[in-house]
């Protein structure tokens, strides 16, 4: 009996297992696959103690909540038009920063308890997602059909948009698509910041303004996640100088400048902020989002 | 025959040995979000983030940067048991650049739990760090997961 016919797994065998002894070579390989895939990882700013960073973003339903919260008021017309979902399919990058903005549509609808409008952000998110291979987040479990049934119960349609959104975050990291959604919220902020200064100019409402300043906030975060993807998507540099003009005249602002130059934690309940200060943020997010939904 | 069937049989068997070594198989997202997601409740999940952890021959500390809004209330779920050795959670106020960083939290004191939650509220971000240890018997990995979810 021959066993030439073993020699090639065995050998092949015997190569694997010798390579799981873990040699330099093996960990620089699997610190590099590790940068890939993790979420949001950057080797930028690994320092000489090995320390890495990496960012988190929240979702978009939680930005409309807080927005929601301030007592902001409905203005249907802000609203991306839901039937361009199609022509977004161009590229990841558009179809992530879309399906970001339909996102935050979706929850401003919700928390303002506007039901039917829900549905159809729903269906332009799933459109969306469809193109970004999220098919399953959306059929499984019957999670659309549950949201029809449970309309008109706040918190149920709430918790299952939730589900929704755990499900595209998995999906994407199994995808191996870790930076789409980082770039899908900077879309969903994006949204969120417009409406909240187009609510702000028609009541001036200083709860808003808080609310808005709140999420001006997160711009750094989201810069600095966005660079570890500098590199994927050929948009993503544009998208991160747009967000850095914008994170610029947030800290303009003197009283902002202030407290970061003190290094103390911004009140912004107490903090002034005027009109002129705010006209340059409102046009640079006005600008931003054109680009992203034109 | 056998030339051409023993080529194919290998080739998987290489493929999963390779995913073995690369941790893959200690990663499943699904369950470890999902085990993460019933903890949760009754907070509204928000986000989550699963970390491949590398044991090195030295201690490395893997830091993530959590931004939350301030006045609301957070729930923290660390999911630990695909780590094949414990690490450390830390969560710290500020990052590690600032001169008032305060630990807000250390698992230290949850003992060989895999599993723990933290709950934050009037902040206004988070610092998330695993302390990884150092491991003698040279390199593996493992994941953690954590989600955060609000109330």
């Amino acid at each position: 009996m021959s066993y030439k016919f073993l020699a090639i797994p065995c050998c092949i065998l015997f190569f694997a297992l010798i390579s799981c002894g873990g040699n330099n070579e093996d960990q620089k390989n699997q610190e590099s696959i590790e940068s890939v895939d993790s979420s949001v990882t950057t080797n930028s700013d690994l320092s000489s103690n090995d320390r890495e960073v990496s960012y988190t973003l929240p979702s978009a339903l939680q930005i409309a909540y807080v927005f929601k919260k301030s007592g902001a008021m409905f203005i249907p017309n802000l609203l991306n038009n839901k039937a361009k979902a199609s022509h977004y399919n161009t590229s990841n990058f558009k179809r992530g920063a879309n399906f970001g903005i339909y996102s935050s549509d979706l929850a401003y609808c919700l928390f303002n308890k506007k039901y039917q409008e829900s549905k159809e952000y729903l269906k332009a998110c799933k459109d969306m997602g469809s193109f970004l291979g999220l098919n399953q987040a959306f059929e499984s479990e019957n999670l659309t059909q549950r949201f029809d049934k449970n309309i008109a119960s706040e918190d149920s349609v709430i918790k299952i948009v939730s589900n929704i959104q755990l499900k595209t975050d998995v999906m994407f990291e199994q995808n191996k698509q870790n930076y789409i959604p980082v770039i899908a919220f900077a879309g969903a902020w994006t949204e969120s910041m417009y409406i909240a200064f187009e609510v702000y100019s028609k009541n001036k409402n200083k709860k808003v303004l808080i609310s808005l300043m709140e999420q001006l906030i997160l711009s750094r975060t989201i810069i600095k996640a966005l660079k570890v993807y500098e590199e994927k998507d050929a948009e993503i540099p544009a998208l991160i100088t747009a967000i850095e003009k914008i994170n610029s005249e947030f800290n303009n602002i003197a009283s902002v400048k202030s407290a970061m130059e003190k290094d103390e934690e911004m009140d912004f309940s107490v903090m002034p902020v005027t009109d002129s200060e705010l006209k340059p943020i409102a046009e640079s997010i006005k600008s931003l989002r054109a680009s992203i939904v034109d | 025959m056998k030339k051409i069937i023993t080529p194919l049989f290998s080739i998987p068997l290489v493929v999963s040995l390779m995913a073995f070594q690369r941790g893959d198989v200690l990663c499943n997202a699904k369950e470890l979000k999902d085990k993460a997601k019933a903890t949760l409740e009754p907070y509204k999940y928000d986000s989550s983030e699963l970390t491949r952890i590398l044991y090195k021959n030295k201690e490395t500390i893997k830091e993530i940067e959590v931004p939350l809004f301030i006045g609301e209330k957070y729930r923290i779920i660390f999911e630990l048991e695909a780590l094949p050795k414990q690490v450390e959670v830390q969560i710290y106020n500020k990052s590690k650049e600032s001169k008032n960083r305060k630990l807000l939290f250390s698992s230290k004191d949850k003992g060989a739990a895999k599993e723990f939650e933290f709950e934050v509220s009037k902040s206004r971000q988070v610092y998330i760090d695993y302390v990884i240890p150092p491991s003698e018997e040279g390199s593996y990995s493992g994941c953690a997961v954590f989600m955060v979810g609000y109330k």
